[in-house]
Parts: C-alpha cells; structure tokens; sequence
C-alpha cells in the first residue's frame, strides 16, 4: 500500500473545507473630496484570473414609492432580471435610454407581469415619462462581487475567493470616468483588505418637483 | 356682491362634483396639491402715467391649487384643479380680495423621455370678491404652453393665452357715451420663458411677456386720459376720490427669478418684474416694478 503524500493529503484537507474557509474580504470606504461618506456608491471587484461563479437566474426589484425610485442605485450581476413593481397608486411609466439596456414599460400600476433582462454590463438610467424629476439607476456589473454603500460610505465584500483583484468604485455623480477609479489588489484569507476612494462629485440636475408661481406644472 | 359670491360658490360645487365624479371611480388618478404663500409688492397699483400718482403697496399672497390629474393615454394627461387665492394689502385694503374658480389642464408630451417637448393647454375661471360691487367679478383666462428641456440644465417655453376680467356691475355713468365698467379688461399675452438649474438646488427664471388690449388706469380726474378712454367711473379705491379710465394699452413685462428648492416638496421663490405699458395713444407710458417672495409646497 502507497502512503498518501503531505500534498495529497492537504488537497484532501482544502476540498472538505467549507468555501468559507478560504474567502477573502474587501473593505471599502468612499467619501466626497469634502471628507463626508458617500452612500450610494458602488464598489467592484473583477478576479485578475477571470475566473467567475456561474450565473443562477435571480430577479431583482426596483420600486416606485412616492414618485421615486426605490432604491436610487441598483447594482445587479449582468444577466439578471429586474422588476418595476409601482407600489403608488397612480400610474408610471418607466424607461430608459442607456446603450446596455433600452426599454420602456408604458403605464402601468401594480407589477408589470414580465420582468426586464440586463445582460449588458454599464449604467442604465432610469426615469419616468409621467413624472420627469424621477430618477434612478441600474449598476449592471461584468462579476458578482459587488456592493453598494450605505450613509457611512462603507461597502464589506465577503466570501470572495483569494486572488488577485482590479477593485473600481462608480457614483451616479462622480466626476470623470469609472475606468479612472480601478485599483490592483491581492486579497488574502488572512486579514481584510481595505481600499478607500475619495471622489469629486458634480450637482445633480433635475427638473424640481415644486409647481413654481407662473408655471403651468405637470398638473 | 354677496348674490355674485354664492352663484361663484355654487358653480364651483357643481365643478368639483363633475371632478369627484370623473375621477374618484379611476384609483389611478393622481390627486395634487399645490401651495404658495408670501409677500408682493407693486408700486404702481394705479397704474398711473404721472408719478405723483403712482400708488405702491404690499400684499400678503396666498395660492392654493388642487385636484385630479387623469393619464388619458402615454402622452396625455387631464387635470381638474379648484383654485383659492387671497391677496391682503398692507394699506389699501381696497384692493384686497378673495378668488375661487377652477381650472382644466390637458398636457400631453410629443415623445419618451425629460426633454421631450411639451404642450400644455389650460382655461381658468376665478370669482374675485372685493367687498366692491364694482370691482367683484370673474377672471378668465385660456392659453396654450410649449416647452422643451434642452440637456439638464435649461427648459425653454414659449406661451400665447388670452386673459378677461369682466366685473359684476356697472358704474353710473360720469360721462355720457363712456358708460360701461372700466374694469372690465382683457387682452392677449405672448411670452417666452427660460429656466436654468444654477446648481442642483437652484433655478432662476427669465421670462418675456408682451399683452395687447385695455387696461384700468387710476388717476385723478384728467381730461388728456379722458380723450383716449372708452369707459369711465368713479372710484375711491385708494381711499380718495378718483376716476378709472379703460384705455387701450400694449404691456411689457420682463422678468426675472430666482427659486431655490427646500426638500423634495417644498422652495423658497423671489421674483421680480418690470411691467411697461405704452397707452396706444398719445398719452405716453406707465411703469412698474414688482416683487415677491413666497414659499411654496407641492404634494
């Protein structure tokens, strides 16, 4: 009988492993040149290797409360489906014009029954053609390591296998391209890797919701 | 005065009933509310060619807009609004009064997107109650508005409207063959209007408006406006004894303004206007500046 060699026996030891054994962990921080946290930005992680986890089918949802979008920034793994439920009680009418992903729902209320397939990675816009001041956006992003920051600008991936990384951060009003943003990192299972982005917003212009004197308003 | 009111007041009930009624059924339909309160000032109240008869004053401003908006297709929507105003002056009370009237908007978009062009055709009617038998009466006015957002930043809109005050009682007549009241008015305006978001929180507004047709001058009595007038009456409106002529007149009116938005619901507005009107005569032209700070608040 051959005795198992240290290597085998250490392959052996990682395969029974559970996954989460050898993740590795990205910590991001991003904030505006004012120092102040950035919510709504999103950071992410593309493997050097190429390497990616194959795509199960999810549908995501986009709602529509209060004449909003909600949330304002949604990141989604490209190939995923979206939803538009309207959760007012009038109707909406949402589209866009964005390359990688054109559609349009004309009016409707409650849930359009068949969701709207992003296949595309880029940003896609979103508005309303009843009520011009909505505004929202889809992240459709190439890999599923990805996050979205909450008020304190913070953005933790986990369960990311090690390796090498180009990490990259995107913000409705950042200024200049998101290409600009991309770091190389090693990300380990030892100790969290942190990165930190510090970005230069532009104004964000939109028609006001306010009827003003002398107007004639959308009503 | 009181008769005119309650026949308004009726009018109106039968209107917001038709509302109810086309609305209420449909749980699409979007009801709104509009709200604008604060401060104007105009120093020529009067309206008068001389300047020791320019009369200014100040009023509290109260507007109140609300109803239903139906989307009729993609493009099209109906609003039915009810209107409720007030304007309180500071010293010539006279000039203070009270409006309820409604009004219908039918928009529609003329393809997808925020910078779509736009028309919007609007007709109103409003009951303005002085206290004044001669000056209480109703106002009309109907026009259309098209409009275009160019990028971001700037919309653009162009306007035609026709406006008419027509008061509820007749004057004695002070002069014969000038019989009839002087504050009936009407005319029609052309405008062009553009707004620029200055930042993401502030919008300042340009607008150009000329009006052709008659207006009500208040001076004392004054035989070169008399040659040009077609209706005359007396008047103590400003608290001594005057005439009001109706004379022909073509109005500029330049404007400029500044709004700055609050919250999602709610901007803080200062304007400022320079009205010129050239009588179509020989009788030369008048002037004034107004402005106006008021807060306003949309649901």
């Amino acid at each position: 009988m051959i005795a198992p060699s240290a290597a085998c026996i250490a392959m052996l030891v990682c395969l029974t492993l559970p996954a989460g054994a050898l993740a590795a962990k990205l910590s991001a921080n991003v904030h505006g040149t004012d120092g102040k946290p950035l919510p709504n930005a999103v950071v992410v992680a593309v493997p050097e290797d190429g390497r990616l986890p194959p795509l199960s089918k999810t549908v995501e949802v986009v709602d529509q409360i209060d004449k909003e979008f909600v949330p304002y920034v949604k990141p989604v793994r490209a190939g995923s489906y979206l939803k538009f439920p309207n959760k007012d009680n009038i109707r909406h009418h949402v589209y866009s014009f964005s390359p990688p992903k054109r559609f349009e729902l004309p009016l409707y209320s409650g849930t359009p029954t068949e969701p709207v397939l992003f296949d595309k990675p880029g940003i896609v816009k979103l508005g309303c053609n009843i009520h011009d001041w909505m505004l929202g956006y889809v992240y459709v992003a190439e890999t599923p390591y990805f996050g979205k920051s909450a008020g304190e600008g913070r953005v933790e991936l986990d369960q990311l296998p090690p390796g090498r990384y180009q990490v990259r951060v995107w913000h409705p009003r950042m200024q200049g391209p998101e290409d600009a943003t991309v770091q190389r990192v090693e990300l380990r299972d030892d100790a969290p890797t942190r990165v930190e982005w510090t970005l230069k917003l532009n104004p964000e212009y939109r028609p006001p919701r306010t009827r003003l004197p002398g107007e004639p308003g959308y009503r | 005065m009181v008769m005119g009111f309650t026949a308004a007041s009726r009018l109106l009930a039968c209107w917001l009933c038709c509302v109810l009624a086309l609305f209420s059924a449909d749980a699409r339909s979007e009801w709104g509310f509009d709200a604008s309160g604060g401060f104007a000032y105009d120093d020529n109240l009067s309206n008068a060619f001389e300047a020791d008869e320019r009369k200014g004053d100040t009023a509290a401003v109260i507007d109140l807009t609300g109803g239903y908006r139906q989307q009729l297709g993609t493009s099209t929507a109906l609003a039915l609004s009810l209107i409720g105003s007030s304007q309180s002056y500071l010293h010539y009370t006279g000039l203070s009064n009270i409006g309820l009237g409604a009004r219908a908007l039918l928009r529609t978009k003329f393809g997808l997107g925020a910078e779509a062009p736009w028309l919007a055709l609007s007709a109103q009617a409003v009951y303005h109650n002085y206290h004044d038998d001669n000056l209480d009466g109703w106002s009309y006015e109907a026009g259309a508005t098209l409009g275009k957002r160019f990028g971001e930043r700037l919309t653009v809109s162009g306007s035609v409207r026709y406006d008419a005050y027509v008061a509820n009682s007749t004057p004695p007549v002070l002069v014969p063959g000038l019989s009839g009241s002087p504050y009936d008015v009407y005319g029609w305006n052309l405008g062009v209007q553009a707004r620029f978001l200055a930042t993401d929180a502030d919008l300042v507004s340009v607008s150009y408006t000329w009006r052709t047709g008659t207006v009500t001058s208040v001076t004392e009595p004054d035989l070169e406006v008399l040659e040009y007038s077609d209706r005359v009456a007396r008047t103590d409106i400003f608290g001594s004894p005057e005439i009001a002529y109706r004379i022909n007149a073509n109005t500029q009116t330049i404007g400029i303004a500044w709004s700055h938005t609050l919250g999602e619901h709610t901007a803080f507005n200062v304007a400022y206007a320079y009205r010129r009107s050239q009588a179509d005569s020989e009788l030369g032209a008048y002037y004034a500046n107004v402005i106006s700070v008021t807060f306003s608040y949309s649901y």
